[in-house]
């Protein structure tokens, strides 16, 4: 299996850092005030996928169910906090939304992929267990800060609407719905175009990562469809939960749009 | 009898971080089949008043009542299903003026209840003198004026009991906000009463005139130069004497 398996060196590796020049000259030359974040994207890529990878080496050998679970908690917080962050919107209580849909879209579509397709064993066998775990909470993350953006936005471009269907007597969530389902069709559209333009016009990541290491191409697209179809339906479970989470936080008690006016 | 009674109603508003009194203390009682004007000076709190009385926007202090019964015995859907306010600035669904008259029975409150057929929906159109428009027709084809009028019909095809017009008619020529008057006055009957906030000239069609200034809720009655005979409801704020066909009609119900 590993017969076309070429480890990348070390001196090669930073060497292809001089690749990221190419985004330095442009950035110089055109003024974007970019150099900074460039030299730190770069470094952070470096730092974090080296640190990734070590620790999994770490994991592959001394792996138990425990430190396993501390890992998954550990990717379900930061996720969390990077899509927090991302999220223009003020609203409360977002967090424990947003790392609920998180925790449950992961776990949920995570382990039936690991137990039921790829049957890890053990278990909790970190190689398959972490980049299948990792790749839904990578997604669901974007998605869901996607979601809630276009979700806020929309209800806030729809106030006088809102106002108007609420005074007939709607419930929240029968003003809320046009925008629940344009921000629920916002964040599901990315998975869906990259899966019909898969193998077309792009090599997904991962297959492409596999076939240069060596495995079977077929193989590999197999595990690419598996992949697709699991953040599909990941991403889906995550921003249906975390939109129907939070609209409800811009309602009052008495089921009236709190608009901007109202929010001070 | 009182139809929809406000009492002791208080509400405040935040800006830049302070709080200001808008009223303390306004009470109002609506006669069923009549008509009352609001009105006062911008910023008095007119808005707010109407908005309190469909609980759509927070009131520090106060009790409503809707035939006697206490607005906290509601489900707000419901209540605000009964006491319907018209937004100033009104907004259709996309979709055709249909749609629209027929919006109201897919909300979950009017689960159960049969929708207007055909017939009726065309009569609605009629007395709104829309009877160029057919049912058909795209709202985004409307006139200003026109969708005003939409608006007014759908919140009343659910036969609300108070009817609250937040200035319907503000930024309609004369001709269109004339004939929403005359809608207002043909859909107000029996059981049904109508607060409506104007800044236009009075057009006849009120029984009595609101005025909010400085925190204080006052009343002028015009019962007695009434376009249009009311319904024989005596009213309790006012000193007028019925007027003479009332008076026979109740000999004659009685």
């Amino acid at each position: 299996m590993n017969s076309g398996f070429v480890d990348i060196g070390y001196i090669e590796l930073f060497a292809s850092a001089l690749l990221m020049l190419i985004a330095g000259v442009v950035s110089y030359k055109l003024e974007l005030g970019q150099a900074k974040r460039i030299l730190v994207s770069t470094l952070r890529c470096f730092i974090q996928l080296l640190a990734v990878g070590f620790l999994l080496q770490y994991l592959f050998e001394y792996q138990t169910w425990w430190i396993m679970v501390l890992v998954v908690a550990v990717m379900l917080i930061a996720a969390t906090q990077i899509a927090t962050s991302r999220i223009k919107s003020s609203v409360p209580g977002l967090i424990p939304a947003v790392f609920l849909s998180i925790f449950v879209s992961s776990l949920a579509v995570g382990m039936l992929i690991a137990e039921g397709v790829v049957r890890a064993d053990p278990w909790y066998n970190a190689q398959q267990l972490i980049p299948i775990i990792g790749m839904i909470i990578g997604n669901a993350m974007s998605a869901t800060a996607v979601a809630i953006d276009r979700l806020f936005a929309d209800m806030d471009a729809r106030e006088n609407e809102m106002f108007s269907l609420v005074a007939l007597g709607a419930t929240t969530r029968e003003a809320a719905f046009p925008s629940l389902k344009a921000a629920v069709g916002a964040g599901m559209t990315p998975v869906l175009a990259t899966m019909s333009a898969a193998g077309i016009v792009a090599i997904p990541g991962m297959m492409g990562g596999q076939i240069l290491s060596g495995v079977d191409p077929l193989a590999a697209a197999k595990y690419q469809i598996v992949v697709m179809l699991m953040l599909s339906a990941a991403t889906t479970i995550a921003i249906v939960m975390v939109c129907f989470l939070t609209y409800r936080k811009r309602f009052s008690q008495d089921g009236y749009y709190l608009d901007r006016g109202q929010r001070l | 009898m009182a139809l929809f009674e406000a009492r002791h109603i208080a509400a405040s508003y935040t800006r830049a971080g302070e709080t200001a009194q808008l009223f303390s203390d306004v009470c109002f009682v609506l006669e069923e089949g009549r008509i009352y004007d609001l009105i006062g000076s911008s910023g008095s709190g007119k808005s707010t008043l109407l908005k309190i009385c469909a609980l759509m926007i927070k009131r520090e202090r106060g009790d409503l009542f809707l035939d006697n019964k206490e607005s906290a015995t509601f489900e707000p859907t419901v209540w605000r299903r009964q006491v319907c306010l018209v937004p100033q600035i009104p907004t259709l669904i996309t979709g055709t003026v249909r749609d629209n008259l027929l919006f109201p029975w897919k909300l979950k409150v009017h689960a159960g209840q049969t929708p207007p057929d055909e017939t009726t929906l065309i009569s609605l159109l009629e007395r709104a003198e829309l009877v160029d428009i057919e049912l058909d027709r795209d709202v985004s084809q409307l006139s200003g004026g026109q969708v005003a009028r939409v608006a007014l019909l759908r919140a009343f095809a659910t036969k609300p009991q108070v009817l609250l017009l937040d200035e319907v008619d503000a930024s309609l020529d004369d001709e269109s906000a004339s004939a929403i008057g005359r809608l207002t006055n043909s859909l107000v009957d029996k059981g049904i009463a109508c607060l409506r906030i104007r800044h236009r000239k009075a057009d006849g069609f009120a029984s009595g005139t609101f005025t909010l200034k400085d925190s204080v809720l006052s009343y002028a009655s015009h019962v007695a130069d009434l376009k249009k005979a009311n319904p024989p409801t005596l009213d309790p704020q006012t000193l007028d004497p019925p007027t003479p066909s009332s008076l026979s009609e109740e000999v004659a119900r009685s």
